[in-house]
Parts: C-alpha cells; sequence; structure tokens
C-alpha cells in the first residue's frame, strides 16, 4: 500500500462504517459476549482517533524511501491504536463507554475489526473501485 | 598550463534513462540546479554553466576554476555540500579522474587539454534497432529507417500523406484495402493489450478494435528480452505481485495465485512464505515477484477471453495522419511485397515500446571496426553463446552497467561457474556510488555500490504520493524529481547479494570504475583501456566477452513512425526527447475534432507520470486513457462504476467474455 493522507481517511471512514460496522453487531446484539452499545462507541473512537493518527503515519511514511506503508506497519499501527484507546478507557474513561470495560471481548472484538478491515482492503476495495489503488486510497 | 586554453571533460550519468552527458566545457565551469543563478562572468572570464536538477543540489552549487594552475572545486555555499572522491570538501584541487559527487550525481572530471581524445567515439549515444521484419534487435540496423518524406504517387503512404489532413475519399481512391473502425492502437504488445482490455472491460466489442502490431502474442517482444537478458520462464521478474496485466484490478495478485496452488500442492511453507512475503515487504521480507512463465500464462488467459486474436492485425504502421472528417489514417504494410492498406479510426492509441536498445559508444565503435558480434554483446541481445563458451572453456567476463540486468547476469555467470570455476567477472561501473539518493528525509539503500530499490521507481511512484506530487508538478520541476527518485538501482534480493559477496571474497569477482578510453581486440580477447586517475596511465582490463547491461532507449526519434508524427505535426518533446501527453495520456496536439490520440509506454518518460514502462504503469494509463474516453462518451464505453466494476471481476474470475 502507498497512501496518500486523503486516501487513509478516506479508506478509513469507509471501511469502518461498513465493515467495522457488521463485524461489531454480534458484538453489539450480545450474540458474542455480553453485548451493549459499548462496542460500537469504541469503534467509533478507534475511528475518530485514527484519523489523528493517520496524519502521524503519513509523516512516518516520509522516511520511507518508497514512501509505502506494507501490511506490516498497518499491524503495529493497528496495535498501536487499540493500547491507546485501551489505556484512555481505563485511565481516564470515555464518553459511553465505562471504565470498566471488559479488555477480553474488547480485544476480541477489535481483532476481529482490524483483520476485516486489512483483507476488506486488500480485495473487495480493489475490485469494487479499480482506480482505488492509483489513488493512494481514495475512493471518492 | 594556460588558463585561457584550460578545458576539462565533464561525465555523467542521466539519472532517469541512464545516458551518459560528457560536455567538454571551458574553465571556469558553473554548477548549479537553476541556470540563471550561476554567474555568467567569473573575474571577467565566461562562465560555461551546467544545470543539474535535483533539489539536492543547490542554486549555485559549485565553481570550477584554475588556481595557480591548478583545477579546483569551490562550494558556493550549497545546503548538501560537495563530495569529492567520496569525502566532503569545500574547496579542493581535482586531479584528473577524481570523482565530484553534487546532490544525486556522480560527475567524473577529465582533463580534457591533456588526454588525448580518441578520435572514433562518438559522442553521445548509440543504439541497437529492432528489425521490423523479425523484430529481433538487430545490430546491423545502424540507423532508424528514414521516415517516408515527401511521398510521390505509386509511392506508399500515398502523396496525400504530405498533406496535414488527408481526405478518406483519397484513401479509398488508391484501390488499396481501407477498413473503418472505432479504436485502434498501434504495436500490439503489452502497453496495446492493456488498453484493449480496458477497452473490452468497460463495453466495447472485440469488432470495434483493431490492434496493429508484428507479432500476435502481446508479450513476444518483452519475453525475448526476457529470455536473451537471461531471465527464463522460471525465473521472477521485476514486478510487484498485483501488478497484473492480466487482471486490472490487480486482486488476486501473483502471490495469491501461487499461494493457492502451493495450498492445493501440498505445499504450505511455500504458500506462508508468499503470504508472509506481501504482507512483510519490502521492509521485513524479500518483496515477492512473479515467474515470468505465469505471467505470460496469464495473459495467454485473458487474451482469449477477451477475444485478442479477432483484434490483433499483423501490420508494420508507415504513418498516421489527421483526416478532415475528425479521424486518424494509419497507412500499413501487411506481409509480403507491397501489400498496403489504411485503417481509418476515431481512436487512436500509440504504444509502440521502446524502439531501440541503448549501446554503449565504445562498443559501438568497437563492433563497426572489427565486425566482431560475437566477443562484445548487448544483454538484451541473444548472446547464449558467451555462456556456452564459459561453460566448456572458463575465461574472464566483463559486465558494463549496474541495473537489475547485470545483476541477473552476475547471477548467470555464478550459475555458469558452479559447471566450470575457471569463469571470473569484471564488472566496470563508471564511479563508485558511496551513498544512495536522498528524497525529502528518505535515502535509498546502497551496498558493495549497488544502489536497491524494489522497482525500477519508489513504489510510491505508482499509486501513491509521489504519483500525486509528480502529476502537479511543473515540466521543470518533474526534471527533478525523476532525476531524485531515478537512477540506476537493483533488487535487494538475497541471493544476489550473497553471491556478489562472495564473488568478491573469494577473488573470481571484481568491481572496477573508471572511464572507458576505447575498446580493442587483442589476440587473448578484447582489451578495454582505462584513464586512471592523475596520469597515472591506462589500465587494461582483458576479457573474454563484454556484455552491456546498460538500458533500453526510447527517443521519439528512435522511432520512424513517432519520428514522422512528431516532424508532420510539429509535435513538442520533452527534455528526455519523448512525447508530450497531457495527465490522461492524450497527445493533445493531435486532437481532431471528436477524434481523440492517447499514448503509453517507455515513449512518454519525463512527462506526469514516472514508471511508464511497467505493467502496472500501462494499466494506470490505460485506466485514465479510458476514463476519459468514457467521459466523452465515445461509442459503447462506459466508465466502470462499482457495480459494474464487481459484475466484471465476477466475468474475469469466471473466464466469461466481457
Amino acid at each position: 500500500m502507498t497512501p496518500t493522507l486523503l486516501g487513509r481517511w478516506q479508506t478509513r471512514i469507509l471501511l469502518f462504517s461498513t465493515v467495522g460496522v457488521l463485524i461489531t453487531l454480534p458484538f453489539g446484539m450480545g450474540i458474542i459476549g455480553p453485548g451493549g452499545a459499548v462496542f460500537f462507541w469504541v469503534l467509533l473512537y478507534l475511528a475518530l482517533f485514527g484519523l489523528g493518527w493517520d496524519i502521524f503515519y503519513q509523516y512516518l511514511q516520509k522516511l520511507r524511501w518508497d514512501s509505502d506503508w506494507p501490511g506490516v506497519l498497518q499491524l503495529l499501527a493497528g496495535i498501536w491504536e487499540a493500547v491507546f484507546v485501551a489505556l484512555l478507557v481505563k485511565i481516564f474513561g470515555l464518553p459511553g463507554v465505562p471504565q470498566d470495560l471488559s479488555l477480553e471481548w474488547f480485544l476480541l472484538n477489535y481483532s476481529f475489526v482490524w483483520l476485516g478491515v486489512y483483507v476488506a482492503s486488500q480485495t473487495i476495495m480493489r475490485i469494487l473501485f479499480p482506480r482505488w489503488r492509483f489513488r493512494g486510497g481514495q475512493w471518492l | 598550463m594556460n588558463s585561457s586554453s584550460m578545458q576539462i571533460r565533464l561525465t555523467w550519468e542521466d539519472l532517469t534513462t541512464g545516458e551518459s552527458r560528457e560536455p567538454t566545457l571551458n574553465v571556469p565551469v558553473g554548477l548549479g540546479r537553476e541556470f540563471s543563478q550561476i554567474p555568467t562572468e567569473v573575474n571577467g572570464r565566461r562562465v560555461s554553466r551546467i544545470a543539474l536538477n535535483s533539489v539536492e543540489v543547490s542554486r549555485f552549487h559549485a565553481l570550477i576554476d584554475l588556481e595557480q594552475n591548478q583545477v579546483v572545486v569551490i562550494d558556493q555555499n550549497s545546503s548538501n555540500g560537495i563530495f569529492i572522491n567520496g569525502q566532503r570538501q569545500t574547496r579542493s584541487a581535482i586531479a584528473n579522474g577524481d570523482t565530484l559527487q553534487i546532490g544525486p550525481y556522480q560527475i567524473t572530471v577529465t582533463y580534457a587539454a591533456i588526454t588525448q581524445q580518441p578520435p572514433s567515439p562518438p559522442s553521445g549515444n548509440s543504439q541497437i534497432l529492432f528489425n521490423p521484419d523479425t523484430n529481433l534487435p538487430d545490430p546491423r540496423l545502424n540507423q532508424p529507417a528514414p521516415a517516408p518524406v515527401i511521398p510521390t504517387s505509386g509511392s506508399f503512404p500515398p502523396p496525400s500523406f504530405a498533406d496535414v489532413q488527408v481526405e478518406v475519399q483519397d484513401l479509398y481512391a488508391t484501390g488499396l484495402p481501407v477498413d473503418e473502425i472505432d479504436y485502434a492502437t498501434i504495436g500490439a504488445g503489452l502497453g496495446s493489450f492493456v488498453w484493449v482490455d480496458f477497452l473490452r472491460i468497460f463495453g466495447v466489442k472485440a469488432e470495434k478494435i483493431a490492434a496493429l502490431g508484428i507479432e500476435e502474442q502481446p508479450y513476444a517482444r518483452y519475453k525475448r528480452l526476457c529470455l536473451n537478458s537471461q531471465i527464463p520462464l522460471h525465473e521472477r521478474l521485476r514486478s510487484n505481485s498485483d501488478s497484473c496485466p492480466d487482471n486490472i484490478w490487480g486482486w488476486p495478485s501473483y502471490a495469491l495465485r501461487e499461494a493457492w496452488h502451493d495450498f492445493f500442492g501440498g505445499r504450505l511453507g511455500e504458500m506462508l512464505r508468499k503470504l508472509w512475503q506481501v504482507f512483510a515487504e519490502p521492509t521485513f521480507a524479500e518483496t515477492y515477484t512473479p515467474r515470468a512463465g505465469n505471467v505470460f500464462n496469464s495473459i495467454d488467459r485473458e487474451a482469449a477471453r477477451i477475444g485478442w486474436n479477432q483484434i490483433f492485425r499483423y501490420a508494420r504502421v508507415r504513418a498516421i495522419r489527421k483526416t478532415t472528417d475528425g479521424r486518424y489514417a494509419i497507412a500499413y504494410s501487411r506481409m509480403g511485397a507491397r501489400n498496403y492498406a489504411f485503417i481509418v479510426a476515431r481512436y487512436v492509441h500509440l504504444a509502440i515500446g521502446y524502439p531501440a536498445i541503448q549501446f554503449l559508444p565504445d562498443l559501438q565503435a568497437y563492433r563497426e571496426k572489427t565486425d566482431d558480434f560475437k566477443s562484445v554483446v548487448n544483454a538484451y541481445e541473444d548472446h547464449n553463446h558467451v555462456y556456452q563458451h564459459l561453460e566448456s572453456n572458463g575465461g574472464t567476463v566483463l559486465i558494463r552497467g549496474r541495473g537489475i540486468v547485470a545483476s541477473r547476469i552476475v547471477q548467470r555467470i555464478y550459475e555458469a561457474r558452479q559447471r566450470n570455476q575457471n569463469i571470473t567477472l569484471l564488472h566496470l561501473m563508471r564511479s563508485a556510488k558511496p551513498q544512495g539518493n536522498k528524497y525529502g528525509s528518505a535515502q535509498r539503500r546502497v551496498e558493495n555500490h549497488y544502489e536497491f530499490q524494489p522497482f525500477n521507481w519508489p513504489k510510491a511512484a505508482w499509486g501513491g504520493e509521489l504519483r500525486a506530487i509528480l502529476e502537479k508538478a511543473d515540466p521543470q520541476q518533474r526534471q527533478s524529481l525523476l532525476a531524485d527518485w531515478g537512477g540506476t538501482t537493483t533488487a535487494d534480493r538475497s541471493d544476489w547479494r550473497r553471491i556478489v559477496a562472495e564473488g568478491i571474497r573469494q577473488g573470481w569477482y571484481k568491481i572496477e570504475f573508471g572511464e572507458v578510453e576505447r575498446v580493442e581486440r587483442d589476440p587473448d580477447g578484447v582489451v578495454t583501456y582505462i584513464k586512471e586517475k592523475g596520469f597515472k596511465g591506462e589500465m587494461r582490463l582483458l576479457a573474454n566477452f563484454i556484455i552491456d547491461a546498460t538500458g533500453l532507449d526510447a527517443k521519439a526519434k528512435c522511432s520512424p513512425l513517432l519520428d514522422d508524427l512528431v516532424s508532420h505535426y510539429n509535435l513538442p518533446l520533452n527534455h528526455l526527447g519523448r512525447m508530450v501527453v497531457a495527465n490522461n495520456f492524450e497527445l493533445v496536439e493531435m486532437r481532431n475534432r471528436s477524434g481523440r490520440m492517447y499514448a503509453a509506454g517507455a515513449s512518454l518518460l519525463g512527462g506526469p507520470y514516472a514508471p511508464v514502462d511497467s505493467f502496472l504503469g500501462l494499466q494506470y494509463a490505460a485506466l485514465r486513457s479510458v476514463d476519459s474516453l468514457a467521459v466523452d462518451r465515445s461509442p459503447a464505453t462506459h466508465r466502470l462504476n462499482p457495480i459494474s466494476s464487481f459484475s466484471q471481476w465476477l466475468k474475469w474470475a469466471l473466464n466469461h467474455s466481457p
């Protein structure tokens, strides 16, 4: 992947609001785990903070000769984003997310969301948006 | 030394094309990024000004002058400094043969007033052209065939082709066959194939398209150049996993397809290795590249799916003219003597590929002098006799150039050494490469004077930030961006690095630096004479074979067809002598009412897109041009939306015609 900032934002918003929401549905409805709107709140925070992190990733990407962002770095970034949100919740709490959030269910939900978003970006995005890969991840 | 007559020769490689620049200049010489910022006079003496395009070069970077009868270089307060033979200096004497590094440029300084100029070799670059009948590189074709001048009656193309626009009825009046069609692409190689693939997927029927060329397999020339440059079908190309000329979406990528076969073949370890490669490359894993044979097979399948055999026509295109009714007339010859015909098309696409192979002038001079086409070869010519001879008799090979082709030949020699240990390898490079190119805060990696990059441009030049930056830049900025991102690189393959390190350690592989004076025949082989630094004399490199691995060439002038088009319509050329296109790859000057002409491939280097000659670059060019056709509502094209794109992908997956 060789994303641009606008591409990162557009892809993140699209995939979190589709694939992310779809994967979180069974968690929110209690089919998997305790259920509750808290899973959707967490998803929203991940997406919002992620938009900020994208600016930082884009800066790091400029230090790379190929100006690329391989899957491994996406994984590391994903782990960091989860740690960051978990720390915020555990230390300060976030509106809609109580401090006693179950870390196990959060991690399980987030792992599925990350994997779903990654796989979707590697597959269906290319098939639905043939120009996406040439425009640094912009689909609009 | 007499200051009024002191001349020096500066030699460096153009970082975009790899061509040699070697002007002889009167001292003082000013070097900088902006011509206008270099002073015209120093102490009342006229300055020879040289503009070096790169953001790493300051506006006025360095002055080469005479001080007490010594040639000195003086840093003009530049941001990135001057390196002389690898050492940073602000003011330093320079000896004959020293190398100055200014930004990404490695410039060798030679005292021209003292060294004897070799009598023959020729300034500039020479090349080997492709024979228009056989499509093979043909070293005996020295000059491009002259473009059709003013045609006389009975000649072909007909006299009406001397006009700016031709009447379609004049074509019919010649009595020769005339076909009218919507879309025509010229070249019928990979560039044409990819464009046709897009047209078909965008809804155009096969019978509305003609691809004009001399070989039906779209990859015929590409494959031949691969085989000649020692990439057999099982070897891997320097191409990305998702650059798939058979699939416009890049999914499933070649790595996934290979992993899939590994899975069903029970090779789980292999499967996981490939998946890890595409997940972690290029930082934590070696970059995955597809096998040549797999790519060709996939193109065969797609060619059958889109009806390529119906679209391809054997044709040697002679000339293209605008018609008075807003179309284009294409004059071509067919198989057999004096078998001529015309095609009239509304949308024309030019994808003629590389018209020639670059060949080092001193080697060209050697061939002309000796008529020896066996011991001095170009890597892209068929030169298997070299390896056969080495494997049975041993010997020494001298390689020129340090790109991907040179790497592959080093590997091939290594393989030959497994059969015969008496093979040694000399690698002659023009100058040392102590550090890699810089761009912004990033720098390219160097090892043993090889500069590494997964592909021939930084990855983001295909579809990332660098693509966007280059497209927005003006022609001047494009020159400097291409210089910073360009240069000769090779792939960071662990087997290649191991071979190089092992060869250097065991002594059968040696890297030499220097400027070649001349190449001569000797009873024991071929001798390359190199200038040594500081007049210590000449160095002799004796070898049984010399292999030139410096590259391909795509100047518009090398192709009689493009040359004719450029001169007839007064088309602009860019700083590299290539065609100028808009961001959607249209040749804007060729617009003819609703008629449109597009181009793709190597003949566009130096324009809005860097990797024009790669698989993915051809797909990008095709996507942009076919998208713009769809916006213009050209016949039967429908711009792909997510739904039609998905349904077209399903047809691809099920191998149904689009």
